[in-house]
């Protein structure tokens, strides 16, 4: 039944020998000198610290949802790191290899990477950015901030949003696995067939890809159904849909694209699995099989899932520009159908990723006329924020800066996009750089956003704010970065040069290549200041300490607890009166966080479960790559003992007793400046602070229970 | 989440879990999906009738499943389930429809081949269609 491969396999190891481990590539020696020292560093320092028990009492086991967030940002942020790393060795290949007189090192014709290796990093480069930094760095996202907005102490299945993360994080640590051992997919992030099928990509490259975008697609499932579920059933009382903040119902819309679309990823890759190991012919040349069915498949979840990373960012602009801009957000109604209307037509343009199949015109006019469509509730949401600005009184401070960039940037985007929706266009650029320009200012519209929003919401999770002066150097050297990398790419577009070239032949391409490679080093040095903003934000914390509204300025609910939020959220479960609660009540002084006499919180207990599933799928996985066919059934079995084991756990929630609660919220202190300004808008100044009482041992509480802190540590 | 016992069987939805259901729905599953496997294999009708039995088969097993599996009723207790279909059934329509549409008459201009040179053309075209390149 298996089909026959090439090269040899054992039974004990399948087909992983020593040949596939390349020590002899620099590179990768390199890489991996380098991860292997940040890894015995990290873990000597955590044991010399003495923080291994609190590393799995509060971050390992816990099921948090703010904790879980921060944990996604994390995965999110180190991988767009690697993506960018990855990016820099794409931008010096090319600049290098032009001409056919350009020198060649390491085994490369042409610059210095086989077209072998080129390919692996493209292909990584647009995987790990795609379903690794930019949907961790959402998902996280949304995890911390929806149940805070609606009001909710948790998650609807806080030990699903667990297990979603640790599924992702062994999707993403199986793709750093494929640098040291094996290789990765070559052919591009979303896969060609018949190239992927085994005969004409015989390593393992394709089911490394397979496994960790198949570990993704489940994990990011799974964080949808959660969100979807939170945000329908848990809403605090009194909060109608239509007084939902914006960025939940962003998040809703999204989520339903996520839980409609990823199914079908999961089955088009099932598909191309059973090709590749048991030797069916969904996506053969032959017997039976069709190559475009894969494409179609393919995009059938590749474009909702576009807008699936969109929506989240378009709603942290709309959360955003109205706090910065000390207004309500324009036309809160509209912005609701937009998102909506996005998440609809989304189903209906996928065939634009592949206008040049051969469809007929009037499928391709369709299609056209589908994905204009997308500029319509697009241009409403540009135009509400416009307004939502329009006589404001506009505060230019970070996260109001990066949600101005994503606005331009989106404007860029948009427009291209539009000129990308004509199939005739498209048959002149298809695969080409003006595509990839394109499709990087949209991306770009979520990295400024991501980026908006973690300066925003920050003080929410840490108690205090990330600093201005190093943040703003990181700004403005990521515009450069991006104006002098983009613009060659959209003029080396126009003049045709395809995507994905290892070997550029036509020398008068060169200068917008070496123009693009300036542009990388802005880039490099926006990454130092980024590093230096984290560094200094952290060394001056003490300073910069934020109150429960941290802006001022803020309106929804998030605002109304205190920063860092405890782990039950709520003391007392606000009453919803009307949409942007906080702001109404800043106006109408119901800003009183105390209100004494507290009950006992019921929430869920921390589980170890989540994890080890976690790594039984990794190591699933990494046995389907390697078909070691006795690991993979090992893990099967351990995986199911598992999921029974906790579906007979009986003992899967806590009441945090009422006096704890109590002393938790008594070590938080809340009051408004004298220095405040008179609230003269709807929504201005009235400002609430929370922050540490001296004498209290901080709102950090014990830590020598089992359980973990319920307030915040004092960070 | 206030302090609360919840007793997980006093929910309507769980009380529908049942075991025989559950059972019966997998071995007539497994029936159908074998049939249909046996059906491709012999090659015992038209490819044609093969896709019309196949898809026959395919949507009885999504209703048994439906059934006895998910429970799918229109009660009150049920209405999440009745919801998801509802937001289903057009995505459903939009995949399937608009990929058969896109695919309707692709082979005409994209597979030109010497008659017999592909099992493919053989079977999307009856032999008189096949254009002769």
């Amino acid at each position: 039944m298996l089909v026959h491969l090439q090269g040899p396999w054992t039974p004990v190891l399948g087909r992983l020998t020593l040949q596939q481990i390349p020590y002899e590539n620099p590179i990768l020696l390199g890489t991996f000198t380098f991860v292997a020292v940040l890894a015995i560093a990290i873990l000597a320092a955590t044991t010399y610290f003495g923080k291994w028990e609190y590393l799995w009492r509060e971050w390992l086991t816990t099921v948090d949802h703010k904790k879980i967030g921060v944990m996604y940002c994390l995965l999110g942020l180190i991988m767009l790191f690697r993506g960018f790393i990855d990016a820099l060795m794409i931008r010096t290949q090319q600049a290098i290899a032009v001409g056919h007189e350009a020198p060649g090192y390491m085994g490369a014709v042409h610059g210095y990477l086989t077209p072998f290796h080129l390919g692996q990093i493209f292909t990584a480069h647009g995987l790990i950015m795609v379903v690794f930094a930019a949907t961790p760095l959402l998902v996280g996202i949304m995890n911390i901030i929806v149940p805070l907005q609606i009001g909710a102490r948790d998650m609807a299945y806080p030990y699903l949003n667990a297990l979603g993360l640790w599924l992702t994080t062994a999707g993403a640590a199986l793709v750093m696995v494929s640098l040291f051992i094996g290789n990765f997919a070559h052919g591009g992030w979303y896969g060609f067939v018949p190239y992927f099928e085994l005969p004409y990509s015989p390593g393992v490259g394709v089911d490394y890809w397979i496994w960790t975008f198949q570990l993704s697609a489940i994990g990011t499932s799974l964080g949808s159904i959660n969100l979807i579920a939170t945000i329908v059933k848990m809403r605090a009382p009194g909060m109608t849909w239509m007084r939902l903040p914006i960025f939940t119902w962003a998040s809703l819309s999204t989520n339903l694209i996520a839980l409609t679309s990823f199914p079908v990823l999961m089955v088009s890759l099932a598909l191309l699995a059973l090709d590749r190991y048991v030797g069916t012919h969904f996506y053969t040349a032959g017997m039976g099989g069709n190559l475009m069915l894969y494409s179609d498949l393919f995009w059938v979840w590749g474009h909702p899932e576009v807008y699936f990373l969109i929506l989240p960012a378009f709603g942290m602009m709309s959360e955003i520009i109205p706090t910065f801009s000390e207004k309500p957000l324009f036309g809160y109604a509209t912005m609701v159908i937009a998102s909506f209307a996005i998440g609809g037509v989304s189903w209906g343009v996928w065939l634009h990723h592949f206008f040049t199949m051969a469809a007929s015109p009037s499928v391709n006019s369709f299609y056209s006329v589908t994905t204009m469509l997308v500029g319509i509730p697009t241009g409403v949401k540009v135009f509400n924020w416009v307004f939502t600005m329009y006589r404001g009184r506009v505060r230019y401070e970070l996260p109001m800066l990066w949600a101005l960039l994503a606005l331009f940037l989106l404007l860029v985007g948009g427009m291209t996009g539009m000129m990308n929706a004509f199939a005739s266009s498209d048959y002149m650029w298809h695969n080409g750089l003006f595509v990839v320009a394109h499709f990087h200012m949209m991306v770009l519209v979520i990295a400024a956003s991501v980026f908006g929003a973690v300066e925003y919401w920050f003080p929410k999770v840490f108690g205090f704010k990330l600093e201005q002066k190093w943040g703003k150097w990181f700004f403005w050297f990521m515009i450069l970065g991006t104006g002098w990398t983009f613009v060659p790419m959209f003029l080396l577009g126009f003049a045709g040069m395809t995507r994905r070239l290892d070997y550029i032949p036509y020398m008068q391409w060169s200068p917008y290549l070496h123009v693009m490679l300036v542009g990388m080093v802005f880039y490099v040095l926006a990454v130092c200041f980024f590093v230096a903003h984290l560094y200094v934000s952290l060394r001056d914390r003490v300073s910069n300490r934020a109150g429960a509204d941290a802006w001022g300025t803020g309106r929804s609910l998030e605002w109304m607890t205190h920063s860092p939020v405890p782990a039950y959220n709520y003391a007392f479960i606000p009453h919803i009166n009307v949409l942007d609660e906080w702001a109404w009540r800043k106006e109408n002084g119901l800003t009183e966080l105390h209100a004494g006499d507290y009950e006992g919180i019921h929430m869920p207990k921390n589980t170890g479960i989540p994890l080890f599933l976690g790594m039984l799928f990794m190591g699933l996985g990494f046995a389907l790559i390697w078909r070691i066919w006795w690991l993979a059934l090992l893990c099967v079995a351990l995986i199911v003992g598992l999921i029974i084991l906790r579906s007979f756990d009986r003992d899967t929630d806590m009441t945090i007793p009422a006096h704890e609660v109590e002393r938790v919220e008594r070590g938080a202190r809340d009051e408004t400046p004298a220095t405040a300004r008179s609230a003269g808008m709807p929504g201005g100044a009235v400002t609430a602070h929370s922050a540490l009482r001296p004498g209290t041992d901080g709102i950090g509480g014990g830590t020598t229970s089992t359980n973990p802190s319920w307030a915040p540590m004092d960070r | 989440m206030t302090e609360h016992t919840q007793n997980p069987l006093n929910h309507p939805e769980v009380q529908l879990a049942n075991g025989r259901a559950y059972l019966v729905s997998f071995i007539l599953s497994m029936l159908l999906t074998t049939a249909g496997l046996w059906l491709a294999i012999t090659h015992i009708t038209t490819p044609f009738g093969t896709v019309l039995v196949t898809s026959f088969l395919a949507g009885a097993v999504v209703v048994i499943q439906g059934y006895f599996i998910l429970h799918m009723d229109i009660s009150h207790a049920q209405i999440w389930h009745t919801v998801a279909m509802v937001l289903f059934l057009p995505l459903f329509v939009v995949t399937i429809g608009l990929t058969a549409w896109m695919f309707h008459g692709l082979y005409q201009r994209t597979m030109l081949m010497p008659p017999g040179a592909s099992d493919m053309a053989q079977m999307s075209h009856p032999p008189h269609e096949r254009t002769p390149s």
